[in-house]
């Protein structure tokens, strides 16, 4: 058979932990073949090896029928292996073609010969259908052409098998199909393409063969054409999941959150989040569905006041609380779970009782006089581990020492004890493995039947549709339009996701025209000459 | 009138330009570095060594060249001890570098106390300074004032000024200077293709080393031949201060040089005059001062304004309703 990659018995350790164990994995030329799992899988270590970056503790690489050591990503290269990281690695202030050559300029009297690399990018541009302007700086560039360039780097230095690292997460609908046009092309061409993946639908649709991986485990290879769905997710978990539909009672509460006309700008100061109105009612969840990039974070960023509005309202209970500092927003009752709990979460290095602690330390029964009492702490502390089953020895542990499920739900038991009434939770179970995240979201229906008012925001839809009473779908930070959870319309979501409009646009009082908001790119290129520095 | 008219003259420009020369020699050497990602404060103690040694040299061989290559030898040392320290044992760089400046100033008292026995400061004992270099011709064609400008200054001069561009075309064209770029911007970007990190940023140290090694030569060997303790003052703490404003930009640290190096020929101007000392000797100071102030208000960030000209942008509307809503 002939193998583009042939790896055998790959183990990789770090330390007690054992990423990759006994790994197999055979990839055929001229195939599309995908490497899922779910996350602390170890399909990241396993390309790591293959491309270099690390060493394997066991196991033999061959690639294209040589047996080989790769012991350095140039090593990989010369062999024509090429890998488009899932961060790209791009320097912003030099050209397309100057990123594309770095590490191989051509060079003209020691000189680097700059015409030279634009009219080879151009050349490539052309022949792999990647359309680049090789003359622009990288800065300001969308995350589309970013990987394009990535792609292309990659193929001038001739490589014959791709390695792809996530390339979905960043990318738009339309973007993803662009992508996987482009990697069906090189395979037609005779090329390989190694597709690392934890998003099922994807993988179905693009893959020849699939291998699964679980807990550093090869679980199976198949061609895709044997699967189903199904199938998949049992193998990527280990046991049938499933997500149903929550059972609930009505909605009757009246409105906790009210958001009206609300803008804001992202950190390269475009405008990312634009005439957003919402109403959040006590004793409801209204889902946030989108794909990441398309004004979420800011929405939460700005409720939350982490972020300056440019202008708009936000009423908790009917008090106006835009542009207050967190800590005062949070007075007036609203808990936030932020999107990324080891940047905005948890300090890692405190103990749970401290980051328990945090927003609290100066309230009774905590603090006495100012002196803060450990002991009442640390009882708290011990209280919530074994109320929301959080997996640790005690309430000192470090938080770093926890998994990121149980670091989660730290988080989580911080912020729905913190007495507020209004819960704005950005991706719950973003990287948690799927028992944890069955628990996070009983957590989350018991604080609706509590009669809190909860905005969920999540990139994936099955969470919304297992838990939200009504989902609106933010494209381009914008609100496209709003599904009933009772009967959600997946085609319906998927479209507006992609930046179409529903049939009736949701609200037409802000005078929008929905053809034009359709039309507008999902990453505005920055203007020339008007961005504010 | 005729005071400003005795001050600012030829003269004064001259004087612009050899003040100018150290504190060049050294921000350049400081951009290799800034380029290359390291916040490099050893500046003055590389110089300082630097100066010392080269005066001990010039005294052993005799020859001005000797000084000059034994002065930035010892640059180089200081310079390849930070780097193995900070670049190899990932130090802290604040700390390594005040640490080296403080034994660069401990070390020339110590050493002058322990070779000549005296403190304060090393004069004559054979120390050879630089030749000046008469530019052939320059007085036949421009005359005696403007040949003054481009001609008789010592070799160091024209080092420090040739390198500006040199430097321009190291950063725009050469494959090093586009490695110490890509180093110092987007070190992840370098270590996927394969460019050593460490390597770029040892080369980056070195040839810092090797231009503070320069001007401190320039300092001892130059104008005057002599060595006094810490006679650096605070030229190489000005061009880190040059350094974090300029970005390491050739262009814009020659300008933020010219700039001091005015201020201090000033000052030196000044002092014939008859001014309190105290004052004119603040100058430079309070010049560099002002001038990073207006440097840092100008790039202050600005409050975020949700213009009529990006909303209309980003909503796509129509050429009609953009006119009339700019005038609403």
């Amino acid at each position: 058979m002939d193998l583009a990659v042939d790896l055998q018995g790959i183990t990789k350790r770090f330390g007690a932990f054992t990423a990759n164990s006994g790994i197999d994995l055979a990839v055929r030329r001229g195939e599309i073949h995908a490497i899922i799992g779910e996350n602390g899988a170890g399909k990241t270590t396993l390309m790591n090896i293959l491309f270099g970056l690390l060493q394997p503790d066991e196991g033999r690489i061959a690639l294209n029928g040589k047996a080989m050591v790769i012991d350095s990503p140039a090593v990989a290269i010369a062999e024509g292996l090429g890998m488009v990281h899932q961060h790209f690695k791009l320097v912003p202030s030099l050209t397309v073609a100057d990123n594309i050559f770095l590490g191989m300029e051509i060079r003209r009297n020691g000189l680097i010969d700059r015409a030279a690399q634009i009219e080879r990018t151009r050349v490539l541009s052309q022949k792999f259908g990647l359309r680049v302007d090789p003359s622009e700086r990288v800065a300001g560039l969308s995350v589309g052409i970013e990987q394009r360039i990535e792609i292309l780097k990659v193929l001038a230095r001739d490589a014959r098998t791709i390695i792809l690292d996530e390339p979905t997460a960043v990318l738009t609908p339309q973007e993803s199909r662009d992508l996987f046009a482009t990697l069906r092309s090189f395979v037609d061409d005779g090329m390989t393409v190694i597709f690392i993946s934890h998003h099922l639908e994807e993988v179905m649709e693009v893959s020849d063969t699939v291998t699964v991986l679980r807990d550093g485990k090869v679980v199976a290879t198949r061609p895709k054409t044997s699967l189903s769905k199904r199938e998949l997710v049992r193998l990527m978990v280990g046991r049938d999941v499933s997500f149903d539909r929550r059972p609930r009672g009505p909605v009757d509460g009246k409105a906790a959150l009210e958001i009206a006309d609300l803008w804001a700008r992202d950190d390269r100061r475009l405008p990312m989040l634009k005439s957003a109105s919402l109403t959040v009612r006590s004793g409801e969840i209204l889902g946030i569905a989108g794909v990441a990039g398309n004004g979420q974070t800011e929405l939460a960023e700005v409720l939350s006041g982490l972020r300056p509005p440019s202008h708009g309202s936000v009423r908790l209970h009917g008090q106006e609380v835009l542009g207050l500092a967190p800590a005062q927003i949070r007075a007036r009752g609203l808990a936030h779970v932020p999107g990324d709990r080891m940047v905005r979460g948890v300090d890692r290095n405190a103990s749970l009782s401290a980051n328990m602690l945090m927003g609290r330390q100066d309230k009774a029964p905590f603090s006495h006089r100012g002196i803060l009492s450990w002991a009442t702490a640390h009882a708290e502390m011990r209280a919530l581990i074994k109320r929301f089953d959080i997996r640790a020895r005690g309430p000192k542990d470090p938080a770093r020492s926890l998994s990121g499920g149980n670091i989660q739900k730290v988080v989580l038991a911080r912020e729905f004890t913190a007495g507020g009434d209004v819960l704005l939770i950005d991706q719950p179970t973003r990287g948690v493995d799927i028992g944890a995240q069955e628990a996070i979201h009983d957590e989350i229906m018991r604080q609706r039947d509590q009669g809190r008012a909860i905005l969920l925001i999540s990139t994936q839809l099955d969470e919304l549709a297992a838990l939200a009473d009504r989902i609106l779908v933010m494209f381009d930070g914008r609100i496209m339009g709003e599904v009933d959870g009772e009967a959600m319309d997946e085609e319906a979501i998927g479209l507006m996701m992609a930046g179409v409009d529903p049939a009736t646009p949701v609200d037409p009082s802000t005078g929008i025209d929905p053809i034009g908001a359709a039309a507008a790119p999902a990453f505005p290129r920055p203007p020339a000459s008007e961005e504010v520095r | 009138m005729e005071v400003l008219g005795s001050l600012f003259n030829v003269a004064l420009l001259v004087a612009t330009i050899r003040t100018t020369t150290p504190i060049l020699l050294v921000a350049l050497g400081g951009s290799f570095t800034t380029k290359a990602g390291i916040f490099n404060i050893g500046l003055e103690g590389q110089m300082l060594i630097a100066a010392f040694f080269a005066v001990i040299g010039s005294i052993y061989t005799g020859s001005s060249v000797g000084g000059l290559v034994i002065g930035v030898a010892a640059a180089l040392v200081f310079a390849l001890v930070y780097a193995v320290l900070v670049v190899s044992f990932r130090a802290n760089e604040v700390v390594v570098g005040l640490a080296l400046n403080i034994l660069a100033g401990g070390m020339t008292i110590s050493l002058m106390k322990a070779i000549f026995g005296t403190r304060g400061s090393i004069v004559g004992r054979g120390i050879v300074g630089l030749p000046k270099v008469q530019v052939p011709g320059a007085r036949d064609l421009l005359g005696f004032n403007a040949a003054q400008l481009i001609s008789g200054y010592t070799p160091l001069v024209y080092v420090a000024f040739l390198a500006v561009p040199a430097m321009l075309l190291i950063y725009g064209r050469t494959r090093l200077g586009l490695y110490i770029r890509v180093v110092g911007e987007k070190p992840e970007a370098a270590e996927a293709l394969g460019i050593s990190i460490a390597r770029v940023r040892y080369t980056a140290s070195l040839l810092c080393g090797l231009m503070a090694g320069l001007a401190g030569a320039h300092m001892s060997l130059g104008y005057i031949t002599m060595f006094t303790e810490n006679m650096s003052a605070g030229r190489g703490f000005m061009a880190v201060a040059i350094l974090i404003f300029s970005a390491g930009d050739p262009l814009k640290v020659l300008a933020g040089c010219l700039l001091f190096g005015f201020a201090d020929a000033l000052s030196l101007r000044l002092q014939t005059f008859g001014f309190p000392s105290y004052l004119v000797l603040a100058v430079p100071y309070a010049v560099a001062l002002v001038a990073l102030f207006a440097l840092s208000w100008r790039a202050r960030p600005k409050t975020i304004r949700e213009t009529l000209e990006t909303m209309r942008r980003a909503l796509s509307v129509s050429p009609e309703r953009e006119s009339s809503s700019t005038r609403s």
